[in-house]
């Protein structure tokens, strides 16, 4: 059901709107109140290089890089969910199907299961390093294993399958760490399963950022091969589109954007599903509107979805996945129902 | 349509609004704003009676029960530094058993001041060397002797009291709540079976970790003279008539014999100032 008077123009600006309102608002409420003039105060002393009070370096330590962190996630996963559903020309594919999340899931459990075991030191980086590894094993797994013997290439069906079997193998490899896991260790990875932006810094703000705007980058320059591939392979072929190149460039994408992501802040996952639907609804399927608006629309969501987290039960927080779940998904059943648009 | 989803829009707002996630700060004034992660050093903190100064816990503190007027910080393995901080902690006593590391590292890197006590608690003379240290860094130095004399005479009392028989009464210690009856259960390794063995009874379950998941058959063929479900298994089953239908628990000695008990979770897990008055209370329930 689209409105010819909702151009892309209109979109995108409500999205850049709505963006700037809902993070303002996650700068200035949390668990703790800080207002405008102590977010502008703090600012002015960081760019002066002076010293700042207690609030202050929390809204600049904690706040400031945990906001940032909430635009580049939504961003990362809604365009995933994007060039995965583009890709596999199907809306029911997130970006954790060809094994992403759940490889990076078993890589975080085997880290906090073997970690306390063996007792080393990881440092800072042990945990993201863990599961952006075990993200990209699971998923060169899947391309390999998809691959035809005789042609040597994969179907999009067969890469999907293959997909649903690599997560199940290694959300069994979760369950199992879980198991052998001590009772700390075993709500680690619970926890961790949850997602939470709360352990958000400026190094990992900066690490999720660069990739996610390189792979912004990168995925647009495909955006017009992935609309010709919704009319089928064949077709897509037929004008000029290498589809195995494709895939293997759309998938290396999908893995640094979504593998980055989940290392740092655990599964969130949903967003990926969500958001490309919600515009699909609104402007039809062509992927570089989708793809430009997602990265919009799924910033919100996150920094709103963290927002509720951090409020709903202060000074407890709620882990994300939760949030986006209880709101998320009635919201979507709501929209779908009312629409009645797929794909 | 709408009628339906509406309960899944309010359930944030019922779970804010439930168990101890309501409680507001009193408004009482601090000379120190402390906030404690740590179950163990909470009950001894209210034992000590140095309470005042403590405006938030964790989520797993539940001893005594006026702690459950506090607010509360979260679980401890999933904390958030705003959260803490919005308490204005002037001191967060832990007992390193707190996640995740990137939060504690943000609140090392904002110079907060955290304390972990020295001694461990996990034995008698640990723990008594865990009530000292405590009582004196809260200058409750007397409160603290007086607590260490007193957990010593009832688990000298305790122990003297063990009934002398050569066959120990087999208990196994359930914390139920697990889908599909596989019961989550404390090995011969855990706290809660040093607590029976003084208790003068013996826990039949092996293993090298604290808790096991055992399935009903193993559970069965343990043949226990007695079970105790920890509070929130045997509240949820409601009766003790209830528990004997438990795919394995039916057919064991302590179910023929109606010998199945509710014991507090947070009695079992750790040592405090109580230890000796819970074995005392233990070797009734276990040898009626």
């Amino acid at each position: 059901m689209q409105r010819p008077w909702l151009t892309d123009r209109i979109v995108l600006s409500t999205l850049v709107i709505l963006l700037l309102v809902v993070w303002v608002l996650s700068l200035r409420f949390g668990a703790i109140a800080i207002s405008g003039s102590d977010i502008l105060l703090s600012i002015r002393q960081h760019i002066l290089q002076e010293e700042s009070d207690l609030t202050g370096r929390i809204f600049f330590d904690i706040r400031f890089p945990r906001a940032l962190e909430c635009l580049v996630v939504g961003a990362s996963l809604a365009m995933s969910g994007v060039l995965m559903q583009a890709l596999f020309r199907n809306p029911i594919v997130e970006p954790g199907l060809i094994g992403t999340s759940s490889g990076a899931a078993f890589g975080a459990s085997i880290y906090f299961v073997l970690g306390a075991t063996l007792h080393f030191p990881p440092g800072e980086w042990g945990l993201p390093v863990a599961a952006c590894t075990g993200g990209t094993v699971a998923t060169l797994l899947v391309f390999v294993l998809s691959r035809n013997r005789q042609s040597g290439k994969s179907s999009v069906i067969s890469l999907l399958l293959t997909g649903i079997a690599i997560n199940a193998l290694f959300l069994s490899g979760v369950g199992f760490s879980s198991y052998i896991a001590r009772d700390p260790q075993a709500r680690s990875i619970t926890f961790w399963n949850l997602g939470t932006l709360s352990g958000a810094s400026w190094s990992s703000v900066t690490v999720i950022s660069i990739t996610t705007i390189l792979c912004a980058l990168a995925a647009l320059r495909h955006t017009r091969q992935l609309n010709a591939l919704m009319m089928g392979e064949e077709e897509a072929r037929l004008l000029g589109v290498d589809i195995r190149r494709l895939q293997w460039t759309v998938m290396g994408i999908n893995v640094l954007l979504v593998a980055v992501a989940t290392a740092f802040v655990g599964v969130i996952s949903f967003v990926g599903l969500i958001v490309p639907h919600l515009l699909r609804m609104t402007r039809g399927s062509d992927n570089r509107f989708l793809l430009i608006s997602s990265a919009l629309l799924g910033a919100i969501v996150v920094t709103l979805a963290d927002l509720v987290a951090r409020l709903v039960l202060a000074p407890a927080e709620l882990p994300i996945g939760v949030v986006l779940s209880l709101v998320g998904v009635p919201v979507f059943i709501v929209l779908l129902r009312r629409t009645q648009t797929y794909f | 349509m709408k009628r339906h989803l509406l309960p899944l829009f309010l359930l944030p707002l019922l779970l804010a609004s439930c168990g101890r996630f309501g409680n507001k700060e009193a408004g009482t004034d601090h000379a120190e704003r402390i906030v404690c992660i740590a179950k163990q050093y909470n009950e001894i903190i209210y034992a000590l009676h140095a309470e005042q100064d403590l405006v938030a816990v964790d989520l797993s503190s539940t001893y005594p029960p006026a702690i459950k007027t506090l607010p509360t910080v979260g679980y401890h393995r999933a904390l958030s530094a705003e959260g803490i901080l919005s308490m204005k902690p002037t001191l967060i006593i832990h007992d390193n058993n707190v996640g995740p590391e990137a939060v504690m590292r943000q609140l090392t890197d904002l110079k907060i001041p955290m304390k972990v006590f020295d001694a461990k608690g996990e034995d008698l003379t640990g723990t008594q060397a865990l009530i000292s240290e405590m009582g004196a860094y809260f200058h409750r130095e007397k409160q603290a002797d007086s607590l260490n004399h007193k957990l010593e005479a009832d688990m000298n009392k305790a122990i003297e009291a063990r009934p002398k028989t050569l066959r120990a009464t087999k208990v196994v210690i359930i914390h139920y709540g697990r889908a599909s009856d596989v019961y989550l259960t404390l090995t011969k390794n855990s706290f809660g079976a040093k607590l029976i063995e003084w208790a003068g009874g013996e826990v039949p379950v092996g293993g090298d970790r604290g808790m096991m998941q055992l399935s009903a058959e193993l559970i069965g063929h343990s043949d226990p003279d007695v079970i105790l479900l920890t509070d929130f298994g045997y509240d949820r089953l409601g009766s003790p008539e209830q528990i004997k239908t438990l795919p394995g628990v039916a057919g064991t000695k302590a179910a023929k014999n109606g010998k199945i008990y509710r014991v507090e979770e947070h009695d079992m897990v750790y040592m405090g100032p109580r230890t000796g008055e819970i074995v005392m209370k233990l070797q009734q329930l276990i040898h009626q």
